[in-house]
């Protein structure tokens, strides 16, 4: 090959490497090939707010929630984090280790946050006010491992409330002249 | 050619090829390594990085002993403890094991590849066929590599790779054995090179640079494919193997156009651009990997024959400066496997605690029944925790699936939407790696613009 030609053939495989390079890259960004970001963790001491709960199955799951939120905001963990610490005694106890928390702390932090969830259901229309006041004595009484059942099985523990609590509020309302309102609860 | 040397050329091409390859071949393996001697990944590099180290300091110096106490003596032993280590990589059940055996074998390899190059012009008749040979040899072992490393792994397993090397090896060795009696033919040779200056700087700095660049496009591209993607070793080989046949496209440019320096900026910038196309990949879809590989195969075959042309021309002895380009290119892949190895293993444990945390979220806030929810997330981060880093099919962790028709249907639509966030994340943690890579491509422009050719 003559150095002319040589050159010539040179530029334009340089300048069509060039070419090639930034079309593709070019391509693979506009189809969002920066775009990616890991599924961000919402700050649990942020407001969850409820979607309108319709079934007992439904409250549960935004119970459940609420109750998680509540107490990793008080622990100032994520509540995924939380979440998975309580799935078994073994993570539980690695997760104390790490975060310094004792059993103790970790029953007040869940027993606010059961408290937070009881609030955001009365809230949100979806626990009747006669049965969310005894739920919270209950509730500032119980031991740890029971704390964690019930987040666990919020379903099983909100259709127990339901059956025990609900017949009573049946009563009162039939009883009462105006209702639950007319108690004055809010 | 006469009749009686084409046993001695297919030997030495043979030797050139099968050490040459050692460098990639065990690629695809590393995965099943990893499990299997139950090590890290920065751990399992270092069967890659062990190798190429030891033949980056050994090239030079075993060009020198090929000339003093003959090439066939020095590549029949070369091939030899090549061979013997190769049988101790394949029997070795500890990670230090094996790369002690890899540090011997790439010894062996160091001599053999270097003498090889002395022999070649006596037994080929011309300098300059020899040098062909030569590369061709070595370019299609590096080639052929990892697809052969990626089929062995999964049909037999990965000592075979090693253990195959023995036979080929040894029979590699005797017709260069018959040589060495005669080793005195070769000194015709000896006596019409000349000593003509230094190693090219230039061209060995940027053959150093792109080849980490290369390395770092095929090591990570294959643990992407693995352990990212969950592909298995033959798929893997399947998919990598694009690279090569583009290179095979690429070498035939390398034809048409004679200026070596263009050839060389055109390839660093293919390959650049091709690791850049990986670092954005917008799915995680086979498919979109093709383009990028075509990009680095044509890049790769440009750059590095004109690299070599460039730092070998009017250069004698041919050993000696083989030797260093040798060098030179290993260096590079240690250079790029040590850069980026502590970089990919800290963003692929990262991604693994993004995962567990965007999984648990997803999981959280899906309509699913609480127990339900709960368990799940469970089983998943525990299925993240098992497999180490490798993204798992979490489809285990969703079995048995709910009776009820609504629940089931939540239940397969969290897994899908789940599985997806886990490949993105995946993906995502392997670019910054990538573009690291492409940025050495880029840094290997200066000393290509550098670099001349000298004709003596």
């Amino acid at each position: 090959m003559s150095g002319r030609a040589g050159n010539l053939g040179g530029r334009a495989l340089v300048l069509g490497s060039i070419l090639a390079a930034l079309v593709l890259v070019g391509a693979y960004l506009a189809a969002g090939g920066s775009s990616y970001e890991p599924e961000k963790v919402q700050d649990p001491c942020k407001p969850r707010p409820w979607s309108d709960p319709q079934s007992l199955g439904q409250i549960a799951n935004q119970f459940t929630i609420s109750a998680l939120d509540g107490a990793a905001c008080q622990l100032g963990v994520t509540r995924e984090t939380l979440a998975l610490a309580l799935t078994t005694p073994e993570r539980r106890e690695a997760f104390e280790q790490r975060y310094g928390i004792d059993d103790e702390k970790l029953a007040r932090a869940i027993r606010a946050g059961l408290l937070r969830a009881v609030d955001d259901a009365e809230e949100a229309g979806a626990l009747s006010p006669l049965i969310a006041l005894p739920l919270r004595q209950t509730l500032q009484q119980i031991p740890l491992e029971t704390a964690i059942e019930i987040i666990n099985d919020a379903q099983g523990f909100l259709g127990d409330a339901e059956g025990f609590l609900g017949p009573a509020q049946g009563l009162l309302e039939q009883l009462l002249p105006g209702g639950l309102e007319g108690l004055g609860l809010p | 050619m006469a009749e009686s040397r084409r046993p001695r050329v297919a030997a030495l091409a043979l030797a050139v090829g099968l050490v040459l390859a050692d460098s990639s071949i065990v690629v695809l393996a590393l995965p099943e390594i990893y499990r299997e001697l139950d090590t890290s990944v920065s751990g399992v590099t270092w069967v890659l990085v062990s190798f190429n180290l030891v033949i980056a300091l050994a090239a030079v110096p075993a060009a020198l002993l090929a000339r003093r106490v003959g090439p066939a003596r020095t590549a029949a032993v070369g091939l030899a403890v090549f061979a013997g280590a190769g049988l101790a990589c394949g029997l070795a059940d500890e990670l230090s094991t094996l790369i002690v055996a890899r540090c011997v074998q790439a010894l062996g390899g160091a001599a053999a590849v270097t003498a090889a190059l002395e022999l070649l012009p006596a037994t080929v008749g011309s300098e300059r066929r020899a040098a062909t040979v030569w590369a061709a040899a070595g370019a299609t072992g590096a080639a052929l590599g990892p697809a052969v490393g990626g089929l062995l792994t999964e049909l037999v397993s990965w000592q075979s790779i090693f253990l195959l090397q023995v036979p080929l090896a040894l029979a590699a060795a005797v017709p260069i054995l018959a040589v060495a009696r005669h080793e005195a033919a070769t000194r015709v040779i000896e006596e019409e090179v000349r000593s003509t200056g230094r190693p090219h700087l230039w061209a060995n700095l940027a053959l150093a640079m792109v080849s980490a660049a290369i390395a770092a496009a095929l090591f990570l591209l294959v643990l992407l494919l693995i352990e990212g993607w969950r592909l298995s070793p033959i798929e893997a080989a399947a998919v990598v193997s694009a690279m090569p046949l583009a290179a095979i496209f690429g070498s035939r440019l390398t034809e048409r156009v004679g200026d070596a320096r263009s050839r060389a900026a055109a390839g660093a910038i293919l390959v650049s651009g091709g690791l850049a196309g990986l670092a954005f990949l917008p799915k995680a879809t086979i498919a979109l990997t093709l383009p990028p590989q075509i990009l680095v195969g044509v890049g790769l075959a440009l750059v590095l024959s004109a690299l070599t042309e460039t730092a070998l021309g009017g250069r004698a002895p041919q050993a000696i400066h083989g030797g260093w380009t040798i060098s030179s290119r290993h260096a590079g892949v240690v250079i790029g496997l040590l850069i980026l190895t502590p970089i990919f293993t800290a963003d692929i444990e990262q991604q693994r605690h993004d995962a567990i945390d965007a999984g648990t979220a997803v999981i959280l806030d899906s309509p699913v029944n609480p127990l339900l929810k709960i368990d799940l997330a469970e089983k998943v981060s525990e299925r993240l925790d098992e497999e180490r880093g490798k993204v798992p099919t979490i489809g285990p962790a969703f079995e048995p699936k709910p009776d009820d028709p609504s629940q089931r249907s939540e239940v397969e639509q969290l897994q899908s939407e789940l599985q997806d966030q886990l490949d993105r994340g995946a993906t995502h943690a392997f670019s910054t790696s990538f573009l690291l890579a492409a940025l050495l491509g880029l840094i290997a422009l200066f000393p290509i613009g550098l670099s001349r050719r000298v004709d003596l």
